[in-house]
């Protein structure tokens, strides 16, 4: 019998393996329950379903909400990955209704498809509080999220008094073709540089979003217009890869480079301006702590009306206050 | 108490004299292991089952894993994978792979949503053209295989950029949203029903999903068709001297996978409200883990449903256990890939009986 005995080992060892982790945790649905009432000196297990760590602003998002509760006495964060599929998003709102959340806090992966199972958990009496990207209909609590018109904006005015104040040529890098924030940043630096008709967008392409498509991108563009003076990216990766382009013909003085995001991470935005790689950047707020405050004032302060919608303003980051934006956001050095 | 001692059986002297070399009988000995290793996935799933109760947080008295809403949730989380398993099933016996399922499944999707948003057609026109689809593109990867000798891996891979593609040119590469309703720009209500359940208690798709499976389990025991598919895994030049027809047996197995697939992606369109060309990247895996814990050699010529039904349900009871109990998706991923090498590692195990 030792290919029995070999197998039963193995199989011991996997299940220990799978009790092992999942006994690192106690059970926190026991002690919570959806129709708990609000208060203080209470435990509240709060769902925060994200539609797709493996995205740097989503992770932020995360580690903004799980630290923001940390500081409320009370307050259990639990965070679930649906790596862009939305049946696995539904399934992790329904699981964490199984568990007996308290409050949901949700970024949908696509409005349509997680519509229903948000609207179920708000028909539970479960407060919802959607983050970033909206779900059809009026079936939750709150929706926290940036204005990507008002950031484009800020761009444009920078760039009409501070940047080119004397005018110049400018080129697009636009995100991927057919998204909401896309339009809304292009629509907006628009409107913000037309206080100076001399500023002229010679050009504007899609890198998708990606910094290996806005260095290929950037680099067409270099051959069209040699003189180009700066660099609208709809986000800073893809500044980040304009920039590189740029150095490669060396031009990368000569060019003016702005970006749109400013992730408190090594990898972000506010430290390509605190280096010196890119001129400025509009944060886009993730929502994260505002999220948690909302949950606060519903779970624990009882307040019975919160405002439908927030909207986040921007924050322009340049080389004067990128430091201290950095460590204010809490980034990690 | 007189619980008898287990050693004192083991310990007792034979009666017979002892003989000099104890004849065993091989096939008695391997009998034993070898049903282990048969249900390898059913005994796994057992497992799994057994410590997700130990392990379920409880909720005002009830153990929230073994709640009947959260059963259902189970079941038809997987119910996408474990019908495009049941396909990968018959491919990977036959030595094949289908890279292309998840593709296929988007592909449906999206049929499925412009067909009758769009097009304003009925449920039944719709779903036998979005199988029809699959079906077709199954066969074609299935005949390229077949007639031209490339590998499966190869024709698939290829097979998942093109359906990926003709899937966003036919939405424009945006989700298509499904309304119901009677009128323009609307699906017809009764296709709602598959996010819906019999009696609340069983998910359509979940009812779906078995039924398929247990179909297909059928049809694996018991006919021509599958001792071919076995065959063909097992020996294809042995199979095709003794008269297997290896390119019809083919291309109709990788039309069932296309077929299952498209079924799936209806199913998806359904539950989630909208055919986004997006959806399904990735399920492949899902399915061809499934597979690979149901005991199924990726070698072809041996394996069985039953295994691939189990090994479905037990990746989705570790899903559901593993998020049930908060814990953080990295370390999900890595619990899964340890219970895919787990299995894997248990069919390496496996004796071979000449």
């Amino acid at each position: 019998m030792r290919y029995a005995r070999r197998a039963a080992t193995i199989l011991a060892l996997a299940a220990l393996v799978a009790t092992s982790a999942c006994s690192v945790e106690d059970d926190p649905g026991s002690s919570s329950d959806a129709s708990a009432k609000c208060g203080s000196g209470k435990d509240f297990l709060i769902g925060m379903s994200q539609a797709n760590n493996a995205e740097p602003y989503r992770q932020v998002m995360n580690d903004d909400v799980t630290n923001a509760a940390k500081s409320v006495p009370g307050f259990k964060v639990v965070v679930s990955d649906a790596a862009q599929d939305n049946s696995k998003q539904v399934a992790d709102v329904e699981n964490f209704l199984s568990q007996g959340i308290n409050l949901l806090i949700i970024s949908p992966n696509e409005a349509k498809p997680l519509t229903a199972v948000v609207k179920k958990a708000y028909d539970q009496g479960i407060p919802v509080i959607v983050l970033d990207r909206k779900v059809e209909g009026d079936a939750y609590t709150a929706f926290i999220g940036g204005d990507n018109v008002a950031i484009g904006k800020a761009a444009g005015e920078y760039y009409a008094k501070t940047l080119l104040p004397q005018g110049g040529k400018v080129v697009e890098i636009s995100g991927l073709p057919g998204s909401t924030p896309a339009a809304e940043r292009a629509q907006g630096f628009r409107e913000g540089i037309a206080s100076n008709p001399k500023i002229e967008i010679v050009a504007s392409q899609t890198a998708e979003w990606l910094r290996e498509k806005g260095q290929s991108v950037m680099d067409a563009m270099l051959k069209a217009n040699p003189d180009i003076d700066a660099v609208y990216s709809h986000n800073d990766p893809m500044a980040e890869g304009a920039y590189l382009a740029a150095k490669a013909a060396g031009k990368e003085t000569a060019i003016k480079f702005t970006g749109i995001d400013a992730l408190p991470v090594p990898s972000g935005g506010i430290k390509a301006v605190e280096q010196g790689r890119l001129q400025a950047t509009f944060q886009y707020p993730t929502g994260g702590r505002e999220a948690i405050d909302l949950a606060k004032k519903i779970l624990v302060d009882c307040a019975k009306d919160v405002p439908k919608t927030t909207t986040l303003g921007t924050q322009q980051i340049t080389k004067e206050n990128a430091a201290e934006v950095y460590t204010t956001l809490g980034g990690k050095q | 108490m007189n619980s008898p001692n287990p050693t004192a059986v083991a310990e007792a002297p034979p009666e017979t004299p002892p003989r000099r070399r104890p004849i065993r009988l091989p096939q008695d000995r391997h009998a034993i292991v070898d049903s282990f290793f048969r249900f390898q996935s059913l005994f796994g799933l057992v497992a799994v089952f057994v410590i997700a109760i130990a392990v379920s947080p409880v909720r005002n008295g009830e153990s929230v894993f073994l709640s009947s809403g959260n059963l259902a949730n189970i079941v038809r989380a997987v119910s996408e994978i474990g019908i495009i398993a049941v396909g990968m099933t018959f491919v990977i016996l036959i030595g094949g792979i289908d890279l292309s399922v998840g593709a296929v499944l988007g592909l449906a999707a999206v049929g499925s949503a412009t067909l009758m948003v769009d097009s304003g057609m009925a449920i039944m026109p719709t779903v036998l053209i979005v199988l029809f689809i699959g079906t077709a593109f199954g066969a074609t990867q299935g005949a390229i295989v077949a007639r031209l000798g490339i590998q499966s891996f190869i024709v698939t891979l290829a097979g998942l950029q093109a359906a990926r593609g003709i899937a966003r040119m036919w939405s424009g590469g945006l989700g298509i949203p499904i309304a119901y309703g009677d009128g323009p720009q609307e699906a017809p209500q009764a296709f709602s029903m598959l996010s819906g359940s019999i009696n609340g208690i069983l998910p359509v798709p979940a009812l779906l999903f078995l039924a398929i499976g247990v179909g297909a389990l059928l049809v694996l025991r018991s006919t021509a068709f599958a001792r071919h598919v076995y065959a063909i895994g097992g020996n294809e030049k042995a199979a095709r001297l003794s008269g297997v027809p290896v390119r019809r047996v083919r291309i109709t197995v990788f039309a069932i996978s296309g077929l299952l697939a498209a079924l799936a992606g209806i199913i998806h369109a359904g539950q989630l409200n909208q055919g986004s060309p997006n959806d399904g990247a990735g399920y492949e895996l899902d399915a061809i883990a499934a597979v690979v814990i149901g005991g199924t050699s990726l070698a072809g010529g041996s394996g069985s449903m039953g295994g691939t039904i189990a090994g479905a349900l037990l990746l989705g009871i570790l899903n559901n256990i593993l998020a049930l109990n908060n814990i953080d998706a990295n370390v999900q991923l890595v619990v899964k890939g340890l219970v895919i090498v787990a299995a894997a590692a248990l069919q390496k195990l496996r004796p071979r009986i000449a």
